[in-house]
């Protein structure tokens, strides 16, 4: 999946925090609906005024960048077999297999029309497989699609470079990960959520323990660097003892990475939410308890707190770049790769090239027709501006690294840091005054209670929402 | 909210009026010294004239085009090119804001390359024949038209040598380094306003390698890249790399 694409459950936020400083009355009291941040500005804002034409003057003008970027490709795959009632993907449920072939086709007569735009000389150094369920193709077709890319794009041949696929453990015939590892894929990420069978149940995705920690264990075996596990807090029928079963299975495993996502109810824009009985779902109290075990359990079994909603094992990749400053943050969440062209593939896809995001139409008709006429599917974007820049590093830093080095950005984009910033300073004051924040002249930085609540910080520097503040997003816990 | 202050964006010399000379013109200094100021410049009939912006892209002048005037640049970059007989394009060189285009066109009465805007571009045009009269009259500005042309033959030669590709590479960030510093811009960065495709072509090399070694003159901390912007963080040693080109 790529997060921030539209509002969605379980790309949907949990500020997280380690025990001592898990102060739940300030976590409620700042349980205010905001973006996600994975890219300023941020979804809403992308127009039509950005077509394909403007797609193709950005990849342009990123070749002709003194070293221009590595290339990051995301490819989204649509389809599942049944729908799970908490998700606010863009997906289709279909068990016609045959849907995933046609698919596939046109897959890869976008590659032929977007690859040729990026000179050969650009590396992929990150490649991600989303959906919907990727694994809705079969090991055969996703097979043919890497060779696709691998074909039309040069893949690194670094040892970092990350080749990654959301998997889902109840579609996958024996021996599948190991074909996957042996086309390249070096990480998976498994959805969860809860192993508790009343939840399983409310949610209409029955996956058996066993099951997954099969196929955590076969990913190890087949030479991956690293699995992450996606879990959601705040489903129908979630109880404290339920959950912490659920934790307990998986920390036994050690997954590499943890993601807790918050749960947002929003049936109004996501048709299969309406499936889920409201009194079901856990009241804020509840929420809040769960999302304080979890990190809890984590914190103890020694995960490092990433950000936003992510952990990690000290020794793993995003724990290493975490100390060295290095993380950074796109589409996909978190990474250790800076500053990637990042290529969207498929129905609903997001691509940052350059100083633009774009993102391809997000039915499937309309996606299919540009491509059969010959035309890159691209939907909306946005150019950004100096000043959107200028903003997106400063959130970029607030994100990844919880603070903001000033005195850089005075430097860098020489500007007044006091002056230019004079709005989003008298915003950040309250928070400042929370313990949220501490604010000198030349660095900002979250407080360890701050850095739970990191987008709420993020917010302020946030030109658009000063005009137009959004129902759309999910709120912060 | 209030309206930000502007991001720092590409260096410009747009800031002279009626009376005073642009910051970066090549002849205001001959002049004043000369003591002839902008309006005096007038009476003696010598038209300054402000031209664009022209759009990146746009061609300022073409190969066989008749040459009346020589031009400074105000704002802007501007590449100079020819196409061979393959119809392949071999890039000249490229003009920053305060440099002087036209000047290889003197000798033939016709502009004997292409001039191409590479972003927003003003020109400040100067007539000439008027020029040259002026000159004659003026000690001082036939020394610096002198001075100009003499450079611009420099500037040509500089890259034909058989110099490795790190050694020109070196080069042409030294020497627009020392270009931009000439303006009274920064030295240590600025933009790159060409194309990695237009340096290649420029230094006759890939674009592969001209990418190859700016990430090998990153990895060595002698300049950092960001996206267009370069940074040059250890000029002495860029310009030993430089020295066996630049001689200088």
């Amino acid at each position: 999946m790529q997060v921030n694409v539209t509002p969605r459950p379980h790309g949907h936020i949990a500020p997280m925090g380690v025990p001592e400083y898990f102060d739940a009355e300030l976590l409620r009291r700042y349980d205010r609906p905001g973006p996600r941040y994975t890219s300023y500005p941020t979804a809403p804002q992308f127009g039509p005024q950005f077509d394909e034409r403007k797609f193709r003057e950005v990849a342009r003008r990123s070749n002709a960048e003194p070293i221009p970027s590595d290339l990051s490709l995301y490819v989204h795959v649509p389809f599942c077999f049944s729908p799970c009632f908490y998700c606010g993907c863009t997906r289709i449920i279909t068990r016609d297999r045959a849907r995933g072939a046609l698919y596939l086709s046109r897959l890869m007569r976008e590659i032929e029309i977007a690859a040729p735009l990026f000179d050969r000389d650009r590396d992929v150094i990150q490649l991600h497989f989303g959906g919907g369920t990727p694994n809705f193709l079969d090991a055969g077709e996703l097979s043919a699609l890497i060779g696709g890319l691998g074909r039309h794009f040069h893949f690194s041949d670094r040892t970092d470079r990350d080749f990654s696929i959301e998997l889902d453990p109840r579609t996958l015939a024996a021996g599948d990960v190991r074909r996957l590892a042996e086309l390249g894929l070096n990480r998976a990420s498994l959805g969860v959520q809860d192993f508790d069978p009343e939840v399983q149940q409310a949610v209409n995705r029955i996956q058996g323990v066993e099951q997954t920690l099969a196929v955590i264990d076969e990913c190890r075996a087949s030479g991956m660097r690293s699995v992450n596990v996606d879990l959601i807090y705040g489903l129908p029928k979630q109880t404290l003892d339920g959950f912490a079963r659920t934790l307990d299975a998986l920390l036994a495993v050690r997954p590499d990475r943890l993601a807790i996502y918050g749960y947002a109810h929003l049936p109004e824009l996501f048709k299969a939410q309406r499936q889920i009985e409201a009194a079901d779902l856990p009241d804020a109290a509840l929420r809040l308890e769960l999302l304080q075990l979890a990190v809890q359990k984590l914190t103890d079994a020694g995960y490092r707190f990433i950000g936003m909603d992510h952990f990690a094992l000290p020794g793993d990749d995003l724990s290493k770049a975490q100390s060295a400053g290095s993380l950074h943050r796109n589409f996909m969440g978190y990474t250790i790769h800076d500053d990637c062209d990042l290529v969207g593939f498929g129905v609903s896809s997001i691509s940052h090239v350059g100083d633009s995001f774009s993102q391809n139409f997000r039915d499937l008709p309309t996606w299919e027709r540009a491509l059969d006429e010959g035309r890159l599917p691209v939907w909306r974007g946005i150019e950004l501006d100096a000043d959107d820049v200028l903003r997106a590093d400063v959130i970029q830093q607030l994100m990844c690294q919880g603070e903001i080095d000033a005195a850089g950005v005075e430097e860098r984009y020489g500007i007044d840091f006091r002056g230019y910033f004079a709005d989003a300073l008298a915003k950040l004051a309250p928070l400042a005054a929370d313990g949220l924040v501490t604010v000198e002249p030349l660095r900002i930085a979250a407080t360890s209670r701050g850095r739970y609540l990191l987008r709420i910080i993020a917010m302020c520097f946030d030109r658009y929402l000063a005009a137009a503040q959004a129902p759309r997003y999910s709120k912060a816990i | 909210m209030a309206a930000p202050a502007p991001v720092r964006g590409q260096p410009i010399a747009d800031d002279g009026d009626e009376l005073r000379f642009c910051s970066t013109c090549a002849f205001a200094s001959s002049c004043l010294a000369a003591g002839v100021d902008k309006s005096r410049l007038r009476e003696l009939h010598m038209l300054v004239e402000h031209s664009g912006p022209s759009r990146a892209g746009d061609h300022l002048f073409r190969e066989g085009d008749p040459f009346t005037a020589i031009a400074a640049v105000r704002s802007g970059t501007v590449k100079t090119y020819v196409t061979d007989a393959d119809g392949r394009e071999q890039v000249r060189g490229f003009f920053l804001p305060g440099e002087i285009i036209g000047l290889d066109a003197i000798s033939e009465s016709r502009y004997p390359c292409n001039a191409i805007a590479l972003e927003p571009v003003v020109l400040c045009r100067f007539s000439f024949p008027t020029l040259a009269a002026l000159a004659t009259r003026m000690p001082g500005l036939q020394q610096q038209l002198f001075r100009l042309l003499s450079h611009d033959i420099g500037n040509a030669a500089l890259l034909a040598g058989n110099h490795t590709a790190e050694d020109r590479l070196a080069a042409f960030l030294v020497g627009l380094s020392r270009r931009y510093a000439a303006r009274g811009f920064r030295a240590d960065r600025f933009q790159l306003t060409m194309s990695r495709a237009d340096i290649a072509n420029y230094l006759r090399l890939a674009a592969e390698t001209v990418s190859r070694i700016l990430r090998r003159f990153q990895d060595e901390r002698l300049i950092r890249v960001r996206r267009r912007e370069i940074e040059l963080l250890d000029l002495p040693r860029l310009e030993k790399s430089a020295l066996a080109v630049l001689r200088s």
